[in-house]
């Protein structure tokens, strides 16, 4: 299902969540909803999915207005940051849920709803656990289990609020390939919220990059990345280095775009090594600019980091900066104001 | 064995006392207050023999009182279950202006003396109250008379619930209900599923302590009631008058009653705290 968000705004109180947003989301995509938190990215998926009601604009589901239609008409699985599974129920009733509450016209009989959930149990690798209670599950079968109760009752949209927020690293690394394969074998419109750039970038076809209530940019991965719009954008998708010249222009640089050498070449600055510190393939180092006196970050391989080093604090590098980026004076105002 | 370790053992020690000499306190308070004038009303009440204790027990105007006491339980326990769960629901589910107010409100009871209840209800609807005249007019009699026993009893008594359910509500927040809403359940279907589910135990709880002090409720039903033998008396009136009258007997009889229901609620919490945590 295709799904346009027309100009919607949203308020909670004096608090402005969602200003005039405009977004089209097309049939079969997988998209991330990123920004920082208070950027308006849960109340976004909370509209489109009507738990909250809108203050002005409209969502449309194949260009039908779907702005005043209640949870149950939309047809969408929601799966909670902290899997909002019923506690008391095990999980089988918890996936049969959502089949069990449908008008007595509509409900299928028993044996469906068995066929079903143990099908949507399989599907999710969680077969045996059919009569065990939340409680004596990990996170990350939590979540599965959230999952295969939102796809019971067949949605046409799926949206995740922070789907892996609350797990652990390794898990969370399963479950983004996982929730990938899901969606390629499903290929339903699915929407997650996401703080973790990381997250976005990995998984999403198209990232809806949000801060204070307003959509940045919209594009793929690549480009979100490599043609940040303005230094919000740029800023939040990666690490970075920042720049203020005697003009007060800004500029940016990503750690892993300096290149260092051992000897001075063309425009290269010197720099001093404050800090050297390896993390898995990678090694990060902190240098102070001796020409401005400014620090910044290089981030090099670790062969890379053979052929110039190995580093100690003092050691003298020439910085080569050729990749700088500039977003102009607008931005620049925009984004002290974030910051 | 070096000094240092003499010491700890000396801390140990005092340590080990300290905790006696409390429990020790704390048991001799009990004793005291409690299993002392306990054993005393069964004592009392079967001093004269077991044939006299139910004798007192079922002369008319006990059977009567008794009968009045359960119709008062009957009514107000689940009128303010379901009072206590709505406003419970509201306060822990939904945010909304005075919200402190109604959280004030429903402790109330808690706050005032009974006695000012029961005076409260008989400056409403006592024949020189504000609703006198309309009452009066129109035959209706609430003061004196088994309603008002019945109101006074449901203002004592509605804190109960509501107090007990608020915190466990509060807790479990809105998750599963607005999970249940995205699979399609309807209101009723969230209720029965999903809230009711997951506050039984503290609901039942709040019950319990509700039905006992609807039936053991002394002031404010005193006011109200106008102490009519066989009409408005309940057990723990009964009580009073049967004492005042020096028929020791009868009115330890009864009282081992509302001791039995205490030691029967007692144990019924109990299950309840126990059922609950294992949950």
């Amino acid at each position: 299902m295709g799904i346009t968000i027309e100009k919607v705004s949203k308020a909670f109180g004096d608090f402005a969540a969602i200003k005039d947003v405009q977004l089209e989301i097309p049939s079969g995509d997988f998209i991330a909803l990123l920004g920082p938190s208070g950027s308006g990215k849960t109340t976004l998926l909370r509209l489109i999915a009507g738990l909250e009601s809108l203050d002005s604009g409209k969502i449309l589901f194949n260009d039908i207005d779907y702005s005043n239609k209640t949870v149950k008409e939309r047809k969408v699985g929601f799966v909670f940051q902290h899997y909002a599974l019923f506690k008391h129920m095990t999980i089988f009733e918890n996936i049969a849920f959502g089949l069990k509450v449908r008008p007595f016209k509509l409900r299928p009989s028993n044996q469906e709803i068995k066929e079903r959930v143990y099908s949507l149990l399989k599907f999710v690798q969680l077969e045996h656990m059919a009569d065990r209670y939340p409680s004596q599950l990990s996170g990350g079968q939590k979540q599965r289990i959230a999952l295969a109760r939102a796809l019971a009752v067949e949605p046409e949209v799926l949206l995740l609020d922070e789907p892996f927020g609350a797990l652990d690293a390794k898990v969370r690394q399963e479950l983004r390939h996982w929730l990938r394969e899901i969606h390629e074998k499903l290929n339903i419109t699915t929407i997650f919220v996401t703080h973790d750039q990381e997250e976005a970038l990995e998984m999403a076809d198209t990232i809806v990059v949000m801060n204070q209530g307003q959509i940045e940019q919209i594009g793929s991965p690549d480009e979100v990345y490599h043609h940040p719009v303005n230094a919000f954008v740029y800023r939040f998708l990666g690490r970075v280095n920042e720049f203020i010249d005697s003009e007060n222009e800004v500029t940016y640089i990503r750690p892993h775009e300096v290149v260092l050498r051992k000897s001075a070449q063309g425009n290269s600055v010197p720099a001093k090594v404050l800090h050297v510190h390896s993390v898995g393939s990678l090694v990060r180092i902190q240098l102070n600019r001796l020409d401005t006196n400014a620090l910044f970050e290089a981030e090099v391989n670790t062969e890379k980091y053979q052929e110039i080093g190995p580093l100690k604090k003092g050691d003298l590098l020439y910085a080569t900066f050729s990749n700088l980026v500039a977003f102009g004076n607008e931005q620049k105002e925009a984004l002290t104001a974030i910051l | 064995m070096n000094t240092k370790t003499i010491a700890q053992a000396n801390t140990v020690s005092l340590q080990g006392l300290k905790k006696w000499v409390l429990i020790g306190i704390a048991l001799a308070f009990l004793g005291l207050f409690i299993v002392i004038p306990l054993i005393a009303v069964f004592s009392e009440a079967l001093k004269k023999g077991i044939e006299l204790y139910f004798a007192s027990l079922t002369e008319p105007d006990a059977l009567s009182a008794i009968k009045l006491t359960l119709i008062t339980a009957a009514i107000a326990v689940p009128v303010n279950t379901i009072f206590g769960v709505i406003a419970a629901y509201a306060i822990a589910k939904f945010s909304f202006k005075g919200k402190n107010i109604l959280v004030t409100l429903i402790d109330i009871p808690f706050a005032v003396s009974p006695v000012i209840a029961g005076l409260v209800f008989v400056l409403l609807f006592g024949s020189q109250g504000l609703l006198g005249p309309f009452l009066e007019a129109h035959d209706i009699k609430i003061v004196f008379a088994v309603p008002g026993i019945i109101l006074a009893t449901l203002f004592v008594t509605f804190p109960f619930v509501a107090r007990e359910l608020i915190p466990i509500m509060q807790e479990q927040g809105t998750d599963e209900e607005q999970a249940g809403r995205m699979l399609g359940a309807n209101g009723w279907q969230m209720f029965f599923r999903i809230t009711l589910p997951n506050i039984k135990w503290g609901l039942l709880y709040g019950v319990i302590l509700c039905n006992a002090r609807a039936m053991g409720e002394f002031g404010a039903v005193s006011v109200v009631s106008g102490h009519i033998r066989g009409m408005t008396n309940t057990i723990p009136l009964h009580v009073e008058i049967l004492y005042n009258e020096y028929n020791f007997t009868a009115a330890f009889a009864v009282a081992s009653l509302l001791a039995i229901l205490a030691l029967f609620t007692l144990v019924l919490k109990s299950v309840v705290e126990w059922k609950s945590r294992k949950e």
